[in-house]
C-alpha cells in the first residue's frame, strides 16, 4: 500500500471509531439524564460533570502523549512521531476548550459566578495555553524538519512543566481557599454515578483515539501531496 | 595525485522540507588541490558548501573529513559592533588558539593592520571579505571552503585573496571554491565541478583550459540536463 | 594542540555579548525604561486607601521584572542572526553547552542589572521592610531569575527564527513562568511580611526544584535546536 492509501485507511477507521464514540457519548447522556439519580445540592447542573471531568481527562491524556512522543521524536527522528504528537496536541486543545467552557456553564448555576480560580480549572487553563503555544510555534515554522525538532523540544519542556503547574496552582489555592466552599464532585460517588462517570471517560478516550487517527491521516495526506509537488530525489 | 583525500563525499543529498537541494553528490579532494564549483543560482553550491562545513547534516550520504574546516561565505559571520581585532580574538578564543602575534600576523597578511581597532560595521565589502578570510584561517584549517570569495571585491582586494589561496595550496590545504567568476579563478583550480539543479553533473580537470572553454562546457551540460 | 573548554567558550560568549550590548545599548535602555514605566504605572494606578503596599508590592515587583526581562531575552540570539554569526560559532569547536551557558550568563547579567536598577525605585515607591530582609530577598530574586532566564534563553533560540519573535516569546514563555513567578511572589510577600522561615520552605523547594530541573533540561535540549 502506498503512504496515501495507508493514510486513507487510517482516516476511514478513525471516522468509524469517532462515530462509535459519539454514539457512546449519546448513550452516556441518556444514562446520565434518565438513569442516574439527581445530585442533591446541585440539581440538573451537576449533569455537566459527566462530560466536564472526562474531557479534562482526555485533554490531559492528549497532552501527555504529545509530550512523550516529542521525547521519542528527539531520540528517533521518525516523522510519524512528530505528526502524531501534533495531532494529539490539536485534539487535546479541542478537549481543553470543552472543559474550559463546561466549567463555567456548570459553575454559574452552582456557584453563582462564571469563573473561579479553582485549582483544576486554572491548571487546565495554563496547560491549554501552553499547548496553544505549541501549535502557534508549529504554525510559524515552514520547514518540516525544523518544525518537528523545535516543537519536540517544546513538547518535552511542556511535559515536564505540567506537573509543576499543577503543584503551583494547588498550593496557591490551598492557601487562598475559595469563599464558596463547594467541591465539584463528592470524594466518594455513589456507584451509579461512578459507573456513568467511568463509562463517559472510556467513551471520551475512544473519541480521542478516533480524532487522532483522523487528524494524523490528514497530516499524512497533506505531507504526501507536498512531497509529490516538490519532486523526488531522482 | 597519490595523496589520500582530505575530503571524501559519498552520495550526499540534502533537502529543505520536501525540496532536494543537493542530490547524490560524490567527490574526493586531495591536499594541495583546489576545486572550483560552478553552477547557476539555486544549483546547490552554497548548500553543498554548508554541508561540507558541517553547518548542515547531510539528509543522506556521508562525508569524511581529515582535519579541520574553515569557511568564507557571503555573510561575514562576525559582529558589527566589535573591532576587527576583537572579532578575531573572540573566534580565536573559541578555537582555543593562542592570540596576539598570530592575530597581528593574519591582519597584516590580509592588509588590515591599519584598521585593526575599528568597528567592522564601518568596513567596506572588500575589507569584510579579507577579515572573513583571516577569521577562517585562525585555526589553520586543512580544508577551506569559499563561497563566492571574489564577489564585490576590487582588483587589489581580489589579488590579496588569490595570493592567500595560492599560499594555502602550497601548504597542502584543500580548497573548494564556489564561484561565478571563472576568469580569475580558473588559473588557481585544478578541477572544476559543475552543478545543475543540485546534482554534480561533471567533475573534470581544468588542464589549461581558459574561462571561455569552461563556460562553454558548462552551457553544454546545462542544456543537456534541461 | 588547540583546546577550548566549555567554560572558556561560555565566558567568551558572555563577554562578547556584554561588550556588544554595552556598545549598542538598545535592548538595555528599552528594558530599563519599560521597568520604570511599569513600576510607576502600577503605583499610580491603585487606590491607596483600599490596596495596601503589602498587597501590591510583591506582584508589582515581579510583573516589572518579568516583562522587562522578556524584552531583553531575544537580543541574545538576534545578535547571532546579524551576519549569520551563529554559523561562525558553529564552525568552531565550541560545544552547544558552552554556547548555551554563555548566552544564559549574558542574559543573567543583563537582567541582573535591570533588577538592580529597578530595586531602588521599588523601595522608593513601596513602604515595605526591605532592608532587614535584603539578603533573603536577593536570594529569591536570583533563584527566580535563573529559572526564568534558562527557559527563556532556550525558547528565544527557537523563536528568533520565526517572523514575529517579539510576540512569540511571551506566548511560549508565560506558562513556564507560572511556577517560578508565583513562587517568587509568594516568597516575596512572606519575606516582606516578616513571616518565619518555616512558611517559606515549601515555595523555596518548588522554586529550587524548578530551577534545577529546567536549567538541566534547557541545557540538554539546546543542542537539538542548534544542529540542523
Amino acid at each position: 500500500m502506498t503512504r496515501r492509501e495507508r493514510a486513507l485507511t487510517t482516516a476511514h477507521r478513525g471516522t468509524i471509531i469517532t462515530g462509535i464514540a459519539l454514539l457512546g457519548l449519546v448513550g452516556v447522556y441518556v444514562r446520565a439524564l434518565m438513569f442516574t439519580p439527581m445530585e442533591r445540592s446541585q440539581g440538573l447542573a451537576q449533569k455537566i460533570f459527566y462530560v466536564h471531568a472526562p474531557v479534562a481527562w482526555a485533554a490531559l491524556l492528549a497532552f501527555g502523549i504529545t509530550g512523550l512522543l516529542s521525547l521519542l521524536y528527539l531520540m528517533l527522528r521518525d516523522r510519524k512521531l512528530d505528526l502524531i504528537a501534533a495531532a494529539s496536541a490539536e485534539v487535546g486543545v479541542a478537549f481543553a476548550v470543552v472543559m474550559l467552557t463546561t466549567g463555567p456553564l456548570w459553575g454559574k448555576p452552582v456557584w453563582g459566578t462564571w469563573w473561579t480560580w479553582d485549582a483544576r480549572l486554572t491548571s487546565t487553563l495554563f496547560t491549554f495555553l501552553l499547548f496553544v503555544g505549541y501549535l502557534v510555534l508549529r504554525g510559524a515554522l515552514t520547514d518540516f524538519e525544523v518544525r518537528g525538532r523545535f516543537s519536540a523540544v517544546l513538547g518535552v519542556m511542556a511535559l515536564v512543566l505540567v506537573p509543576f503547574i499543577h503543584v503551583t496552582v494547588y498550593w496557591f489555592r490551598t492557601l487562598h481557599p475559595d469563599p464558596v466552599v463547594m467541591k465539584p464532585e463528592a470524594p466518594s460517588l455513589p456507584s451509579v454515578m461512578l459507573v456513568t462517570l467511568l463509562t463517559s471517560m472510556a467513551v471520551c478516550t475512544l473519541l480521542y483515539v478516533g480524532f487522532i487517527m483522523q487528524r494524523y491521516a490528514l497530516a499524512v495526506l497533506r505531507d504526501v501531496r507536498e512531497e509529490e509537488a516538490a519532486g523526488g530525489l531522482s | 595525485m597519490p595523496a589520500s583525500p582530505s575530503i571524501r563525499v559519498r552520495e550526499v543529498s540534502r533537502r529543505f522540507g520536501h525540496r532536494w537541494v543537493v542530490r547524490k553528490v560524490s567527490l574526493d579532494i586531495v591536499p594541495g588541490e583546489a576545486v572550483m564549483l560552478i553552477g547557476g543560482n539555486g544549483a546547490g553550491k552554497t548548500t553543498l558548501l554548508r554541508v561540507l562545513a558541517g553547518l548542515l547534516k547531510p539528509s543522506k550520504g556521508t562525508i569524511e573529513l581529515t582535519g579541520t574546516v574553515g569557511m568564507v561565505a557571503h555573510h561575514t559571520m562576525m559582529y558589527d559592533a566589535l573591532t576587527a581585532r576583537e572579532n578575531l580574538a573572540f573566534f580565536a578564543r573559541l578555537h582555543g588558539v593562542p592570540r596576539d602575534e598570530w592575530l597581528d600576523h593574519l591582519l597584516e597578511l590580509l592588509g588590515l593592520s591599519h584598521v585593526a581597532h575599528e568597528r567592522i560595521g564601518t568596513f567596506s565589502r572588500g575589507m569584510l571579505q579579507r577579515l572573513a578570510i583571516a577569521r577562517s584561517l585562525l585555526h589553520r584549517p586543512d580544508v577551506l571552503l569559499l563561497d563566492e570569495p571574489l564577489s564585490g571585491l576590487d582588483d587589489a582586494a581580489a589579488q590579496v585573496v588569490l595570493q592567500v589561496i595560492q599560499e594555502l595550496k602550497s601548504r597542502g590545504a584543500s580548497l573548494v571554491i564556489a564561484t561565478h567568476q571563472l576568469v580569475e579563478l580558473v588559473s588557481v583550480a585544478e578541477r572544476v565541478g559543475i552543478m545543475v539543479q543540485g546534482a554534480l553533473v561533471a567533475l573534470e580537470p581544468i588542464e589549461g583550459r581558459d574561462a571561455a572553454a569552461v563556460v562553454a562546457r558548462y552551457r553544454e551540460l546545462v542544456t543537456h540536463a534541461a | 594542540m588547540p583546546r577550548s573548554t566549555t567554560a572558556s567558550v561560555a565566558f567568551a560568549v558572555a563577554a562578547k555579548d556584554l561588550k556588544v550590548e554595552l556598545r549598542t545599548k538598545t535592548a538595555f535602555v528599552s528594558s530599563l525604561v519599560f521597568a520604570v514605566l511599569v513600576l510607576a504605572v502600577l503605583y499610580f494606578a491603585r487606590d491607596k486607601t483600599t490596596v495596601g503596599d503589602f498587597d501590591l508590592a510583591p506582584g508589582a515587583l515581579w510583573v516589572t521584572f518579568t516583562f522587562a526581562g522578556m524584552l531583553g531575552l531575544n537580543r541574545a540570539f538576534l545578535l547571532e542572526r546579524e551576519n549569520r554569526a551563529l554559523d561562525g560559532l558553529r564552525l568552531t569547536p565550541a560545544s552547544a553547552t558552552g554556547i548555551f551557558l554563555g548566552k544564559v550568563m549574558g542574559n543573567l547579567v543583563f537582567l541582573g542589572v535591570v533588577e538592580l536598577v529597578s530595586l531602588p525605585l521599588f523601595i522608593l515607591f513601596y513602604d515595605v521592610p526591605i532592608w532587614s530582609q535584603l539578603p533573603i530577598l536577593v536570594a529569591v530574586i536570583a533563584m527566580a531569575t535563573v529559572g526564568f532566564v534558562a527557559v527563556g534563553t532556550l525558547l528565544s533560540a527557537m523563536v528568533v527564527r520565526t517572523r514575529f519573535s517579539e510576540v512569540m516569546l511571551p506566548v511560549l514563555l508565560l506558562p513556564f513562568l507560572v511556577p517560578p513567578i508565583v513562587s517568587a511572589v509568594q516568597l516575596t510577600w512572606r519575606i516582606l511580611a516578616l513571616r518565619p522561615l518555616s512558611e517559606l520552605t515549601g515555595w523555596l523547594s518548588l522554586l529550587g526544584s524548578f530551577d534545577i530541573i529546567f536549567f538541566t533540561l534547557s541545557l540538554m535540549l539546546f543542542e537539538a535546536i542548534l544542529v540542523e
